[in-house]
């Protein structure tokens, strides 16, 4: 592959900075639009109730109140992923299912008044009895939270691939543990927040989200509106980390009110809001049994993993999966058997995360660790031996095309003296490490690939036109780059379109790693055949060969004669006068089994590519409290080419932070079924001075069909960094962890018993 | 109930407003001054994400009283610029990558800007005491410790 | 969060501090930089009529040197600037550190050390929104009839996290109240009451307006439990000043009081009975982010560290 760019690869200055240093980005709380009225939520005190009766009328006589609703006012459709999973109301006529829900709604003049409205709305409820543990809620007699779903399982995930039990039976060394973690919470510092206008028939809406066109969807669906009449609008999200792929109950009910009165409605959600009544972490127990050979082959894998999903499905069987998968496409597994169990409780609404499954994976790392260990092996050569290579196929069959996880091993190994400091290590110091593989993208049906349209315009700046979204990522900038390689137009000069359901065609969105491997190729492909309009009239004029044309600088110019040179807005004048215009579209689908399906076929080619990472972190424990000092961590990742190497460092440093400290701080804490930490004191987003010394390395494994070589730029870092600390606690106490996240009082516990005293 | 008057001045500009008693700083400069640079992100003064710098000292905007800093210079986000000219940290944060949802730069820019102008050429080490009153979900901090550093020496 | 209504008025002088207080037949609060109180009004935690403004009394803002050997320091002056004062890091280190301790340096140059020692006490069922508190039902603190963390229990078990008072108590420090009824200065560890719904013994209307502290040199050391290094409250806190061969050492953010201890002579005997009667004494509950039990052993094992540190500095 060419390796000489003018500018991918290299460090720019990311396109949406400018904006958001001087405060001039807009984010959806900062809409204002004439006549705008202020929306809030009456939210379920209960766990679980019936809901007998929704009295809104003294509300509406408040002056100043311009609409109330409640479910009753919906149209009685469920929202879910999948067919099979179609049960969330969003503002439930039924019951209530867990505390915060979202019961009915005013929009008022202002905050004041719709506050005053909200105490007069009455609501009968019948309390019903509440679960909130999953192992109870799947006994017998346990409460029914969903009538069609009996022992409260949501979903079954359940994959057997080979021979398990024989293989196990035969294998030199078996050990099984289980392992538990907190819900995290995706702390995303913009709290949810949502505008909703409808006029004229049409519903515009701006809130942040991580896939418009699947928003929109959801939205025509509830609404009973036809999908060209719902139209996401671009907005600056403050974050997401997966928690905002899914339609949020505030999104139906700020459309309802707008509806109802005939004007914007702005509803932002206070931060105890947005962590009792949006999306949070599903907490997961998970049951691992290894079997391996003496010279540490794992022979076979058979787990039980039980996911806390909450009152709702959500995306249920992704969520129930992707722990597994991530897992499978970085080890080999010849006899693997998987039982996920997503079960419903009276708890809130659950989603994806960017750090998904951090009980599963970080139990596996570690206990794999200690059974090496047991046999003489290292991390390194354990990890080596049973690592998957290029070209190789997943226990699913996937194939595994580029691959650097043996580089991002070898590089973070050798970079920290990993081999050395793990076997002689002294006093409470610990080194770990966790590997991981991504896939980039997975099946999403037709929403599985993206196109673009770009147009040049007359003054030789370009326009790009794609359903791409950006959380925070720096998605944006990083097709603006990527078409400004290809046009050979300065960045600058690149306007973006992005994330708007009227203009922009479908995208998988900020979602299963996707935008790189798939948005950014599809605007490749425009933009390349845009390339070749420009270039065959500049061939033309400047009466050179068409092989013979550069692009750069805003200039069209022949490389053997560098002095034969034009500017391309003149490519572009000559074109307007032969009548066509320098305007091209270009697409991009991976390469996916579609066949594939989470429950009834979990097996075919999950994605087009995948990515590898290698995390290394070192800890320290202060004997005395338990406390896990974290002075040092390392980071290799295989992005494929980094398209700007800043913005992935940026992504693996996050990822230390919100996988690797938060592995120490982050959990959510709960009272039964309220949540007692939702807010930014008590659940520990880890600050400055928590955080260790980070080196990332960036791995490029060029994939043969990323945009110039591209992945992904970051998610294993998401996905390992905490299995790094757990192995290196478990170097630093020779004990396997019980629960994440690792607080100095569970720490202080792990070091006692180890002493054999008793806890 | 009464309104309350106040002088303020708000990036150079001054102002007489009409506040109500309960109205916090960051209300009045998001809504009546319509300068959203300054963020809700927690509303409790746990975050950072409302700072602005009020005679030099940067506070909270969530949790004051606009009625407290009658009299006061205020410099937000908006502020920073001199003569259309980019201030070395709004620079340092582009140039170092310390950005990326954005949603808590500002008040982490406004957090910076009050150490550098107590302080010339802060030490890493009081960069970090400082910014660890601001709390970013997307970066890590390193960068923004980088940003901070590079416009210290920018402006020493 | 929006706030609830209600008035403001900036008071110029003490006097008319009180003065305003009584026009508000009790229903006021008195703010100074407003970081416990402004949040504990949105959370509709507290409803004032009116909020008075003591920032602008000028004689609360000075630290000096006076009265035949005390060390005055106004309500009013800030976290960052007494951590900032000479006399503070020479003469006081435990002070010192408690300081530098304290939340995070933002909130150090708005809170001050008056509102710091008068702050709420803290509980993971109790700083939350009415919402929140409606859908738990209200615990005893907030007028209900029994502890929500304590089951049955008609008394509240919520922390008191003042990072600072600890280190004052050591210090031997005095507070100076004035209000309604005239002028009188307690000892500090005087003016806790035991009781979660109102953690004071100040009378309605006082204002703290002064502390003092005597101005003999220390050694000390204070040592924080928390997550995280900045930012948050203490799950426990111990602070240790030495004087001589005597040390007294005070633990805060475990219950409604900071509790004094003290060791006549430091030695391997002394702190372990200390560490042992603090561990006895401290009763946490569950309304922390880290377990009652933890906690409880923490305390003790915090003021080992605190001494240990002292002696590895070394005194006069
Ligand atoms: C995110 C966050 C983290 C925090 N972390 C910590 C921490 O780690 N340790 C810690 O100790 N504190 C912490 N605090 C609490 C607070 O910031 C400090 O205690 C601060 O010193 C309070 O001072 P203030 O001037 O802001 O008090 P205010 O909020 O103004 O007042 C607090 C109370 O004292 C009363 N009051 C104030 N001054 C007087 C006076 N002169 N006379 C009579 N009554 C008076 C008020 O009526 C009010 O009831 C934290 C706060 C926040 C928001
Ligand atoms: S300890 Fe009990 S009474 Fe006190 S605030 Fe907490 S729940 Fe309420």
């Amino acid at each position: 592959m060419k390796d000489n760019f003018n500018i991918v690869g290299k460090r720019v200055v990311r396109s949406d900075s400018l904006d958001k240093v001087t405060g001039a980005a807009r984010y959806t709380a900062d809409i204002k639009l004439p006549n705008i009225l202020v929306g809030k939520v009456l939210r379920s005190p209960y766990p679980h109730a019936r809901i007998v009766s929704i009295d809104l009328k003294r509300a509406l006589k408040v002056p100043g109140v311009k609409a109330a609703i409640s479910g009753f006012d919906a149209y009685g459709i469920k929202w879910g992923v999948f067919r099979y999973t179609q049960d969330h109301a969003m503002l439930p006529t039924d019951k209530v299912r867990y505390i915060g829900e979202d019961v009915a709604a005013v929009a008022a003049v202002d905050e004041e008044t719709a506050l005053e409205a909200l105490s007069y709305i009455k609501v009968d409820y019948e309390p019903l009895p509440a679960v909130f543990d999953p192992i109870e809620s799947m006994k017998e007699g346990a409460p029914q939270i969903h009538a069609e779903h009996k022992n409260n399982i949501n979903i079954h995930i359940h994959i057997d691939v080979g021979e398990v039990d024989k293989a196990m039976g035969k294998a030199f060394l078996v050990r099984e543990d289980t392992f538990k973690a907190a819900g995290e919470a995706y702390a995303m510092m913009e709290p949810y927040a949502v505008v909703a206008s409808y006029a004229n028939g049409y519903l515009d809406l701006w809130m942040p989200n991580a896939g418009p066109h699947v928003r929109a969807k959801a939205l025509s669906n509830l609404l009973k509106l036809p999908l060209n009449k719902v139209r996401i609008r671009h907005i600056n999200s403050g974050g997401a980390f997966g928690g905002r792929s899914e339609v949020a109950p505030g999104d139906l009910v700020a459309s309802l009110l707008s509806i109802k009165a005939g004007r914007p409605v702005k509803l932002v959600l206070s931060r105890e809001e947005n962590a009792t009544s949006s999306r949070q972490v599903h907490d997961i127990m998970a049951t691992i049994k290894t079997g391996m050979k003496k010279d540490g082959t794992i022979v076979a894998k058979d787990y039980r993993v039980i996911y806390n999903g909450g009152a709702y499905s959500s995306t249920g069987p992704i969520a129930t999966s992707i722990p597994f998968y991530v897992y499978e496409e970085c080890y080999r597994f010849p006899n693997v058997r998987y039982n996920g169990y997503r079960v419903f409780t009276n708890k809130g609404i659950r989603g994806m995360y960017g750090c998904h499954g951090r009980a599963f994976l970080a139990g596996n790392e570690a206990q794999m660790d200690l059974m090496a260990k047991e046999l003489g092996i290292d991390p390194v050569d354990i990890r080596l031996k049973n690592g998957l290579k290029p070209g190789e196929v997943t226990a699913t069959k996937s194939k595994i095309t580029s691959c650097g996880l043996k580089d991002t091993i070898k590089a973070a190994s050798e970079r920290t003296n990993f081999k050395k400091r793990w076997a002689r290590k002294s006093g409470l110091k610990g080194i770990g490490m966790g590997c991981i593989a991504i896939m980039c993208g997975f099946p999403m049906g037709f929403r599985s690939g993206s196109s673009c349209y770009v147009k040049i315009n007359d003054d030789g700046q370009a326009t790009l036109v794609t359903g791409l979204v950006d959380n925070g990522q720096g998605n944006e900038s990083m097709v603006i780059q990527v078409a400004s390689e290809v046009l050979g137009i300065p960045m600058k000069d690149i306007n973006l379109v992005c994330a708007d359901t009227e203009v922009t065609n479908l995208d998988p969105g900020a979602y299963s790693q996707a935008a790189a491997f798939v948005g950014a190729n599809a605007v490749r492909v425009a933009c390349e055949n845009a390339r070749k309009k420009i270039v065959s009239i500049a061939a033309q004029k400047l009466r050179v060969k068409a092989a013979d044309i550069g692009l750069k600088d805003g200039l069209a110019y022949s490389m053997k004669e560098p002095d034969k040179k034009m500017p391309i807005s003149w490519v572009v004048r000559e074109a307007f006068f032969r009548g066509e215009p320098v305007a091209a579209t270009g697409s991009y689908f991976p390469n996916i089994d579609f066949e594939r399906e989470w429950v009834s076929r979990p097996w075919g080619q999950m994605a087009g590519t995948f990515s590898f990472g290698t995390s290394i972190a070192e800890v320290s424990i202060d004997p005395e409290t338990g406390k896990i000092a974290m002075p040092r961590f390392t980071t290799a990742h295989d992005c494929g080419r980094a398209i700007n190497p800043m913005a992935v460092e940026g992504q693996m440093d996050g990822s230390v932070q919100q996988a690797g400290v938060a592995a120490i701080t982050e959990g959510n804490l709960w009272d039964k079924g309220h949540l007692l930490n939702p807010d930014l004191l008590e659940y520990k987003v880890p600050l400055a001075c928590d955080m260790p010394d980070i080196d990332t390395i960036i791995i490029s494994s060029l994939d043969p069909e990323g945009p110039f070589g591209a992945k992904e730029g970051g998610l294993t870092v998401r996905m390992n960094a905490y299995s790094a600390v757990a192995c290196a606690v478990t170097n630093a106490t020779g004990e396997l962890f019980e629960e994440l996240p690792l607080t100095p009082d569970k720490v202080l516990t792990m070091l006692e018993r180890k002493k054999g005293v008793k806890g | 109930m009464k309104t309350i008057r106040v002088n303020i001045q708000v990036n150079n500009e001054k102002n007489v407003l009409q506040v109500r008693p309960y109205e916090t700083l960051l209300e009045t400069l998001r809504e009546r001054l319509n300068l959203t640079g300054a963020k809700e992100a927690c509303s409790m003064g746990a975050c950072g994400a409302c700072t602005v710098v009020v005679n030099g000292i940067p506070v909270r905007s969530c949790i004051v009283l606009t009625a407290e800093v009658d009299g006061a210079v205020i410099t937000t986000v908006e502020g920073l610029k001199e003569n259309g000219e980019l201030h070395p940290l709004q620079e340092a944060f582009m140039e170092k990558g310390a950005v990326q949802c954005g949603f808590c730069t500002s008040g982490m820019i406004m957090t910076a800007k009050a150490l550098l102008d107590r302080k010339k050429r802060p030490t890493k080490k009081e960069i970090v005491k400082t910014i660890s009153s601001n709390i970013c979900r997307c970066t890590g901090y390193k960068k923004i410790v980088e940003a901070v550093e590079e416009a210290g020496k920018k402006m020493a | 969060m929006i706030l609830p209504k209600f008035e403001y008025k900036k008071a110029k002088s003490v006097a008319e501090a009180v003065a305003f207080y009584h026009d508000h037949k009790g229903r006021a609060r008195y703010l100074a930089g407003g970081t416990d109180l402004i949040p504990l009004i949105k959370l509709r935690l507290s409803t004032p009529t009116a909020v008075i403004d003591l920032k602008d009394i000028e004689e609360l803002k000075a630290v000096s040197r006076n009265n035949g050997g005390w060390l005055t320091v106004g309500a009013n002056v800030t976290l960052f600037n007494l951590k900032n004062d000479p006399v503070v890091r020479e003469y006081f280190p435990a002070l010192y550190e408690s300081l530098d301790a304290t939340s995070c340096e933002t909130l150090q140059m708005r809170g001050t050390i008056g509102g710091n020692i008068l702050q709420d006490t803290h509980c993971l069922l109790y700083n939350k929104s009415l919402e929140w508190r409606t859908a738990r039902g209200f615990c005893y603190k907030m007028g209900g009839a029994a502890c929500n963390v304590v089951p049955n229990a008609k008394a509240c078990f919520s922390n008191y996290c003042s990072d600072n008072a600890p280190s004052l108590i050591t210090l031997s420090a005095q507070v100076k109240l004035v209000g309604p009824r005239g002028e009188r200065t307690v000892e500090l560890e005087k003016i806790f009451s035991g009781d979660g719904r109102s953690p004071f013994l100040v009378e309605p209307g006082e204002i703290l307006t002064e502390i003092l502290i005597p101005l003999k040199k220390t050694q000390g050391a204070y040592e924080k439990l928390r997550v995280r290094d900045s930012m948050d409250y203490p799950l426990a806190g111990v602070a240790v000043s030495v004087k001589g061969a005597a040390a007294r050492a005070c633990v805060g953010g475990i219950g409604l009081a900071p509790r004094l201890y003290d060791l006549k002579n430091i030695n391997e005997i002394t702190i372990k009975e200390a560490s042992d009667r603090i561990y006895a004494d401290a009763k946490p509950v569950s309304n922390t982010v880290l377990s009652a039990i933890y906690r409880k052993r923490m305390a003790g094992a915090l003021l080992k560290k605190a001494i240990r540190r002292v002696l590895q500095e070394g005194w006069k």
